[in-house]
């Protein structure tokens, strides 16, 4: 009779593992950087999911921003991706590109929570008008233009609506004998999304309504050309603006030595703390008021294509992007702009003049085109170029051209 | 007669001596300020209210001196693991190169080894290429091995990049003691091992404290491969961590000086207590001549 | 029988004492090594690396045709030239001035290595806030002593960029010389200083005719690898200016980093790397030279 005592022996245990694996914990990896990684608020939102999902463990990692990018790449090149990571839509290009993100929809369109996101938001997860979603929008920000009320106040005007006024009233707060500077521009790392606020809202657009590739048209030349002057001809901008990152254009804005300065919501905290009343907020000076325009930056989630947990990360990254969790985090130290509508709603978001603005923004704001190149144009072309311009090395055309190739797939 | 020119020679000499010691004490002060004013300046900004840190015109001492950053520092901050992890990485490194260099020297030095020109060529060859380009592939081999987010893949790395100038510096300086000291020494009854452990090692003992401190700072400051190989926060090293301050719209000036100020001492203390410790064990019992 | 032993221990022992050194370096290096030359032949994907193709001597001819290229080679010649000259000349003064006897000298030694122990993510966060051109306190300083009268942005200025941070690299390295060679000196014979002194040598001839030939392989291989540290060292570039103000501190490994990481062009970023790797070869061609003359090897 040992044969068949076996065999059951054998069945049973093959259940039991079966049965032991269903009921088995699935581990995710999840990358992020935050700028304040000391914030209580994340890691209390990670307990939240592991109580609601006792079936999915997530393992995050903080990486800080200035380091993110390199470890993306080391990590798609040896195969080690995680699982899902938070993401910028300058990558998007060349990540999906190379096939290296899943593609979301199915998992959105099973979602009850998708009808909450603000509707144009999911495209900055699309690299084409009608391709699929491969990026779930989270945190999201606007440029605006923040401005020294009472110094404005003081020369009884009232705050710029069109580029011409900006400039003309800069040059009275400019008085460089005494290290005054009426305009913060940025010309060091970083400073390609201010750049492209004006650029918006000087009447250039990068790509056309049919997605073509116009950075090189006159409009934009001319519009460089105009953000060229603001430090050249017109002496607006310190002389430091050549290499200043946001460290220092915000830091000169706290120190009272610049007057307007380009930024977003997460600096509305801190520039409050120091301003106070005196710190006023507007949108970017157009050359036309009736078409105000802005940019927008957009920081997601994504899933690896390589990765075999798809279904669990999903189901943390809707996690992070429903009601409460976005509230949560919008309010944090670390927070932006909620993409979700019910949140934008909240009194909290509303009554405040920085998040106000920014959400009205949103109507009109465009992010930076889901090109590949567009991380070589963030990461380093940008700088180069328009230091060169600034310093008269090259001309605005030849800076256009350049960035328009780039977007091309030229480089 | 001679006396009063004896005594005169005397007083010039002294008079000389003085002044060449003023002119020492001098001379280092102001190297202690270009030196170490930075730091001065950085402490004071650590304790500063971050109110006082952008302002035009600049101010010097703070209002009010506050330490919750080096509070915060410990407390909200895995501060405390990076310091250890950075610790253990760099003394392994230390040991391990210390005594592979030694190795090394002395078989460069006191034999005659027909490729040596080449050993000395592939030595310097290795330290051509900027760490960047060879990150990536270092990352793939010891991910295959498990030795990534471990202290010793860090410090096998490390290790391979600080032994050539550490084996250089070594084998100069074995060089420059003569082999007929070995000599004596076993004519007198040593054999090699005792030879070289009492009268050659001490008067290794400068290049050895010299040596050490190199490797040390070496390790405690390499940024790119902790970077990378140690991927986890729980492994990372000490610049890695203090890089990490560094947000994208905050930089946490407290923190970073804090940090900053603490993370210097280790290396001040390791090469103190080799400059007197190692030097002082080492020639114990030398024998000289 | 002893003589065939000792033989074979000759032959052995120094073999035995140089394997755990040399099977080190060429293991762990030499497979990323081969890997960047084989990198300058190809296109390669980082994201996908098995969609990687031969590129031939595509790479080389295209970064000899860089304009970018040729800046950043002679950015390398002022950066190298600069700051190694300077870091030789004042950690020899140091060094000297270590050696002699004054109130506190373990504890100074100590303390003057602090720059050199410091991570350069901190040594290059110190210099940027301290150098700001709107608030940094250097400015303010050298105006209340009225050297200058408007702040000056020292880094966002062509003509003072590199400069900048050739000094900054200076102030890094100087105790690290001084370290080397302050060694070198305690290792020096005090009979051979006496004897000097006897032979009626003043301070000057004691220096340069006995001191220095002393120091020198010290000195020399000490020299030669900070050479090709400093070539290869682009810390402060990274985070002070990012290669600017419009490519003014680009050097060359600067240029193959940001090829690779941010253009993805890894073939080109290594082809960078690998002529001035070849570059650096010369130096230690020379230094090799140099140890023959003097019968070292």
């Amino acid at each position: 009779m040992a044969r068949p005592h076996r065999f059951r022996t054998i069945l049973a245990t093959a259940l039991a593992l079966l049965i032991g694996l269903a009921a088995a914990q699935t581990t995710i990896d999840y990358w992020l950087w935050l700028d304040d990684t000391t914030d209580p608020v994340w890691p209390a939102i990670v307990e939240e999911f592991h109580a609601a999902h006792p079936d999915i463990i997530v393992e995050y990692e903080m990486i800080p921003l200035g380091q993110y990018y390199d470890r993306l790449l080391v990590a798609a090149s040896s195969g080690s991706a995680p699982d899902a990571a938070r993401f910028k839509e300058w990558w998007l290009g060349d990540f999906v590109e190379n096939d290296l993100l899943a593609p979301l929809d199915g998992f959105v369109a099973g979602w009850p929570g998708a009808d909450d996101v603000i509707a144009n938001l999911y495209n900055t997860g699309r690299t084409r008008a009608d391709g699929p979603v491969y990026m779930l929008p989270h945190q999201y920000i606007t440029f605006y233009l923040y401005y020294r009320a009472d110094r404005l106040a003081e020369l009884g005007v009232d705050p710029p609506t069109t580029t011409d006024e900006f400039i003309a009233i800069s040059k009275l707060l400019t008085d460089p004998a005494n290290q005054r500077y009426g305009f913060g521009l940025r010309g060091g790392g970083g400073g390609q999304d201010q750049w492209l606020a004006y650029m918006l809202a000087g009447g250039c657009d990068l790509v056309d309504d049919a997605g073509a590739v116009v950075a090189d048209s006159q409009a934009c030349i001319d519009a460089n050309q105009a953000y060229i002057d603001l430090f050249r001809v017109h002496g607006i901008a310190p002389p430091s603006a050549t290499s200043d990152g946001f460290a220092q254009v915000i830091g000169a804005f706290e120190a009272g030595i610049t007057s307007f300065v380009a930024h977003h919501v997460g600096s509305s905290l801190r520039l409050t703390n120091v301003h106070g009343d005196a710190l006023g907020v507007m949108d970017i000076p157009v050359v036309d008021p009736s078409k105000p325009a802005t940019m927008a930056a957009m920081a997601g989630n994504v899933i690896f294509a390589d990765g075999a947990k798809q279904a669990a990360a999903w189901a943390f990254l809707a996690f992070l992007t429903e009601h409460e969790q976005m509230d949560k985090m919008s309010r944090s130290v670390n927070g932006q702009l909620p993409v979700l509508a019910s949140v934008a709603a909240l009194d909290h978001y509303q009554n405040n003049k920085f998040f106000a603005l920014s959400l009205r923004q949103a109507d009109y704001a465009t992010a930076w085109p889901p090109l590949p190149g567009v991380g070589y144009i963030s990461s380093q072309l940008w700088q180069a170029s328009m230091q060169q311009a600034l310093l008269g090395d090259i001309t605005s055309e030849q800076m256009m051209r350049g960035i328009a190739e780039t977007l091309r797939g030229n480089y | 007669m001679i006396a009063v020119h004896a005594r005169r020679r005397r007083r010039t000499r002294r008079v000389a001596d003085a002044t060449r010691s003023l002119g020492v004490h001098i001379a280092v002060g102001i190297w202690l300020l270009i030196a170490l004013g930075p730091y001065v300046w950085m402490f004071l900004t650590s304790v500063k209210p971050t109110l006082e840190l952008y302002v035009f015109p600049v101010r010097y001492l703070p209002s009010a001196v506050g330490f919750e950053a080096y509070e915060q520092l410990f407390t909200t901050t895995p501060f405390l693991r990076f310091f250890r992890n950075s610790a253990v990485v760099a003394l392994s490194t230390v040991a391990f190169t210390t005594v592979t260099a030694t190795l090394a020297a002395y078989a460069l030095s006191r034999f005659r080894i027909p490729g040596k020109p080449i050993i000395l060529v592939v030595l310097l060859v290795t330290q051509l290429m900027p760490a960047v380009l060879l990150v990536i592939p270092l990352f793939i081999s010891l991910r295959s091995l498990g030795l990534l987010n471990t202290p010793w893949g860090l410090t096998l790395v490390h290790s391979a990049f600080a032994l050539p100038f550490t084996t250089y510096l070594i084998t100069g300086f074995l060089d420059a003691i003569p082999k007929e000291l070995d000599e004596a020494a076993k004519i007198d009854g040593c054999n090699d091992l005792g030879a070289f452990r009492w009268v050659v090692l001490p008067l290794l003992a400068p290049s050895l404290a010299a040596a050490s401190t190199y490797v040390f700072i070496y390790s405690w400051n390499e940024f790119i491969y902790a970077l990378t190989f140690m991927t986890r926060e729980s492994a990372r090293t000490l610049p890695v961590g203090l890089h990490g301050f560094i947000g994208e719209f905050l930089i946490r000036w407290d923190l970073l000086t804090a940090g900053g100020v603490i993370a210097t001492l280790p290396t001040v203390l390791f090469f103190l207590l080799v400059q007197r410790r190692l030097i002082a064990g080492l020639t114990a019992g030398a024998v000289k001549g | 029988m002893t003589l065939g032993l000792n033989r074979m221990k000759r032959h052995l022992v120094p073999l035995i004492l140089l394997a755990p050194a040399l099977i080190t370096i060429v293991v762990v290096i030499g497979f990323p090594i081969g890997r960047a030359v084989w990198l300058t032949f190809h296109d390669y994907n980082v994201l996908r690396p098995a969609r990687t193709t031969f590129a031939g001597l595509d790479n080389y001819l295209a970064t000899f045709r860089d304009p970018v290229f040729w800046t950043a080679l002679r950015n390398s010649l002022v950066w190298v030239g600069g700051a190694v000259s300077l870091q030789i000349l004042f950690g020899f003064l140091g060094a000297l001035l270590l050696n002699q006897r004054f109130a506190g000298r373990y504890l100074i030694r100590g303390l003057l290595l602090i720059p050199w122990a410091t991570p350069s993510v901190l040594v290059a966060l110190m210099w940027m806030w301290m150098l700001d051109g709107n608030y940094g306190v250097i400015n303010d300083m050298l105006r209340h002593v009225g050297l200058i009268d408007r702040y000056i942005p020292w880094v966002a200025q062509p003509a003072t960029a590199l400069p900048t941070l050739i000094v900054i690299d200076v102030w890094q390295g100087v105790p690290f010389f001084a370290v080397m060679i302050l060694a070198a000196l305690q290792a020096f014979p005090k009979e051979l200083e006496d004897a000097a002194v006897v032979d009626g040598a003043n301070v000057a001839q004691q220096l340069w005719f006995i001191k220095i030939p002393f120091i020198l392989p010290t000195l020399l291989i000490t020299t030669v690898l900070r050479i090709i540290w400093t070539a290869n060292y682009m810390d402060l570039m990274f985070i002070i200016t990012n290669g600017g103000p419009g490519f003014r501190t680009t050097t060359l490994p600067f240029l193959a980093y940001t090829t690779s990481y941010r253009r993805l062009d890894f073939g080109q970023g290594a082809t960078v790397a690998l002529i001035q790797a070849l570059l650096l070869a010369v130096v230690i061609v020379l230094y090799i030279r140099l140890l023959r003359r003097r019968q070292v090897v």
